[in-house]
C-alpha cells in the first residue's frame, strides 16, 4: 500500500471510531470534560483570581494527557475484547497507520474540551497569536507523547481488569500530581526538579511561558529553567516516547 | 504451488504448571485455492497455528511460509495477502454492519467505488440486508458474528484465515456463509477455516487435518478419514443390548438414550438379526465424520494416557 492509501486509512479510522464513536455515545464528552472543569472550578473558588490561568493552562493540559488514557483503553479493548486490531493488523495497513489512527481518534474526543478551554484562556489572559500557535503545537506534543504512552501500555495487558488500576495510577502521575493545575512555585525550590519526573512539567512549564505566566526557576538543574531547555526536554521525551512505543510495542505475541 | 507451508512449527507457553506444548513440530502444508479445514478440540493448538501462521505469534521453533514468504522474518509481505477472522471477535459496538465492511475495505486501500460495490454484494450474499444500518449493540451475538465475517470475506484477500467463523450462528446463517466462502474460493482466495462443526468441515473442505495436542493426527479428506477408523457402519439400538455385548463389534458410546456400535459391514446382518430377535429397533448408517473423529482422537488421547501411565 501506498504512503498515500496508508493517510487515507489513517483518516478512516479517525473517522469511524473518533467521529462515529463521539457522534453515537456524546456521553463521552460530559466524561471528558467533568474532571478538568471540576478542578478549574474548585480553583475559581478557592485559589486567588491571579491563579485562574493556571487551572485553564492545566484543563488544556489535562484534555491531552487524557488521549493516553483513552488510547490505553480503546486499543487494549479492542485487542482483548474484540480482537479487532488483530483484524485490521492482518491486513496491507501499517500497524503504524493503525496507531495513528487510533491516536487520531481520540484527539477528536478530546476537540471539544480543548476548544472550550483555549476560549476560557482567551477570556482570562491576553494571548498574542505567536503564543497561541505556540500553545498549539505543545497540544500536539503532548498528545503525541501522552498516545504513544497509552499505546505502549495497552499492548501489556492481558487482560482489561488490569488497565483500570494501572491506568489510574499512571495518568494521575502524569496529570494531577506534577504541577499541571497548579504552579510549580508551590513546590519547595529543592524539590521542583522531581516535578520534571513527570513529562508533563515540562509541558506545563512551557505553557506557563507561552502565556506570560510567572514561571519558577529549578535551582538545582538551571536548565529546566529556560525555555530552550524545556522545549528540548518535551521535545526529546516526545521522541523517546514515540521511539520506545514502536520498538517495544507487542505487535505479535512472544 | 502451496500457499502455505509449515516445517517442524512448535510453540511451547511457559504457564504456571510449567511448560505447555501448545503446537510440537507441526508439517502442514495446504494448497493454493483450497479450502483447508482444521478440526481439533478445545486447546489442541489450532488457534495457536492460525495466529503463528497470520503473523501475530512468534513460534518457538519452525518455520512457516504462506505463498513462499518466511512469516517471521516478512511478515509485512505476508500482512499484505491475508486477512483473519479471530476466535470469538467481535465487531465495533458503535458501527453497522455495513460501515463494517466499507471501512475495512478502505482502510485496506479498496478504492469508493469498489468498497462500496463489494459491501452491497457482500451484505446481500450474507443476509445482512436487513440489518444493514443498525449498530452492531443492538444485535445479536449471531449477527455480529456474521458481520465480522463479512467484513473479512470483503476482502477478497489471497489468503483468509477463518477461526471458528459460524460460531452461534443458525443452520441458515452458516449455508449463507459457507456460499460466501466458496464464491471466496472460486474467485482465487486460499482458505483455513477451523471449526468445531463437523457437519461443515465435511460439506466445505477439500482437505482437513486433526489436531490434538499440538500434534496432527491426520490429514486427507474427510472421506478418507471416516475410512481410516476401519468402522463404514453405524447401527444405533433403542435399547435392549449392553455396552459389554456391543463392545466385541466395535466402539460404543451411548447416544439419544440407546446404544450406537460403529462396526465393519461384514457385521451388520448378525447385529441386525439379534435386534429383531429381540424385537428392538434398529438404524443402520454411514460413520459420519463426527464419529471418526471422536475415534481419532479418542484412540489418540488414550495411547497418550497408556504413556503416561507407563512412565
Amino acid at each position: 500500500m501506498s504512503w498515500r492509501t496508508q493517510v487515507r486509512a489513517v483518516l478512516r479510522i479517525c473517522w469511524f471510531n473518533g467521529f462515529l464513536g463521539l457522534a453515537r455515545s456524546p456521553l463521552v464528552l460530559v466524561a471528558l470534560f467533568l474532571t478538568p472543569v471540576s478542578f478549574l472550578f474548585f480553583i475559581y473558588v478557592l485559589a486567588p483570581r491571579s491563579e485562574l490561568p493556571f487551572g485553564v493552562v492545566g484543563g488544556i493540559l489535562f484534555s491531552c494527557l487524557f488521549t493516553g488514557t483513552g488510547m490505553m483503553n480503546d486499543c487494549a479493548y479492542l485487542r482483548l475484547e474484540r480482537q479487532l486490531q488483530q483484524v485490521f493488523i492482518s491486513s496491507p495497513l501499517r500497524p503504524i497507520s493503525w496507531v495513528l489512527g487510533m491516536a487520531l481518534s481520540q484527539l477528536v474526543f478530546t476537540v471539544p474540551a480543548l476548544v472550550l478551554f483555549l476560549t476560557v484562556l482567551l477570556l482570562v489572559t491576553p494571548v498574542s497569536a505567536l503564543s497561541f500557535l505556540a500553545l498549539l503545537g505543545l497540544i500536539v506534543l503532548a498528545w503525541l507523547l501522552s498516545a504513544s504512552l497509552g499505546f505502549l501500555l495497552s499492548t501489556f495487558f492481558r487482560t482489561l481488569r488490569e488497565i483500570w488500576p494501572i491506568g489510574m495510577i499512571v495518568f494521575t502521575s502524569l496529570s494531577v500530581i506534577p504541577p499541571v493545575f497548579y504552579p510549580l512555585a508551590a513546590v519547595p525550590a529543592d524539590f521542583r526538579w522531581v516535578a520534571f519526573l513527570a513529562p508533563s512539567t515540562f509541558a506545563s512549564q512551557l505553557a506557563a511561558h507561552a502565556v506570560g505566566l510567572p514561571v519558577a526557576s529549578v535551582p538545582s538543574v538551571p536548565f529546566l529553567s529556560s525555555p530552550a531547555g524545556l522545549v528540548v526536554g518535551l521535545v526529546g521525551l516526545t521522541v523517546l516516547f514515540i521511539g520506545v512505543a514502536m520498538r517495544f510495542a507487542r505487535w505479535r505475541e512472544p | 504451488m502451496d500457499a502455505l507451508r509449515a516445517r517442524s512449527l512448535s510453540k511451547v507457553y511457559d504457564g504456571r504448571r510449567g511448560r505447555v506444548a501448545a503446537l510440537d513440530h507441526v508439517d502442514l502444508d495446504i494448497r493454493t485455492g483450497q479450502l483447508f479445514g482444521f478440526l481439533g478440540r478445545n486447546g489442541a493448538g489450532k488457534t495457536t497455528f492460525i495466529k503463528i501462521a497470520s503473523g501475530l505469534l512468534i513460534p518457538t521453533s519452525g518455520s512457516v511460509e504462506l505463498f513462499g514468504v518466511d512469516v517471521r522474518t516478512r511478515v509485512r509481505e505476508v500482512r499484505e495477502r491475508i486477512a483473519i477472522v479471530p476466535q470469538e471477535g467481535k465487531p465495533f459496538y458503535h458501527l453497522t454492519p455495513r460501515e463494517h465492511v466499507e471501512e475495512y475495505l478502505l482502510v485496506r486501500g479498496a478504492s469508493s467505488e469498489t468498497a462500496r460495490d463489494t459491501t452491497d454484494r457482500i451484505v446481500r450474499a450474507m443476509g445482512l440486508t436487513p440489518y444493514a444500518s443498525t449498530p452492531a449493540m443492538f444485535l445479536s451475538g449471531g449477527l455480529q458474528q456474521r458481520t465480522l465475517v463479512a467484513m473479512v470475506l470483503a476482502s477478497g484477500a489471497e489468503f483468509l484465515f477463518l477461526d471458528e467463523p459460524t460460531l452461534g450462528m443458525d443452520p441458515f446463517a452458516r449455508r449463507q456463509v459457507w456460499d460466501v466462502i466458496r464464491h471466496a474460493v472460486r474467485a482465487g482466495s486460499t482458505v483455513l477455516i477451523t471449526t468445531h462443526y463437523l457437519d461443515e468441515a465435511e460439506q466445505l473442505t477439500d482437505e482437513l487435518a486433526v489436531i490434538e495436542g499440538g500434534h496432527v493426527l491426520y490429514k486427507g479428506s474427510a472421506e478418507a478419514l471416516k475410512s481410516k477408523v476401519r468402522r463404514e457402519v453405524r447401527l444405533h439400538f433403542d435399547g435392549g443390548f449392553s455396552t459389554q455385548e456391543l463392545t466385541p463389534f466395535g466402539e460404543v458410546y451411548a447416544e439419544r438414550g440407546g446404544l450406537t456400535v460403529m462396526t465393519t459391514r461384514s457385521r451388520v446382518e448378525e447385529l441386525t438379526r439379534a435386534a429383531l430377535e429381540r424385537r428392538i429397533a434398529v438404524t443402520v448408517g454411514p460413520v459420519t465424520l463426527e464419529e471418526a473423529f471422536l475415534t481419532l482422537v479418542g484412540r489418540s488421547i488414550e495411547e497418550d494416557e497408556a504413556e503416561g501411565g507407563a512412565t
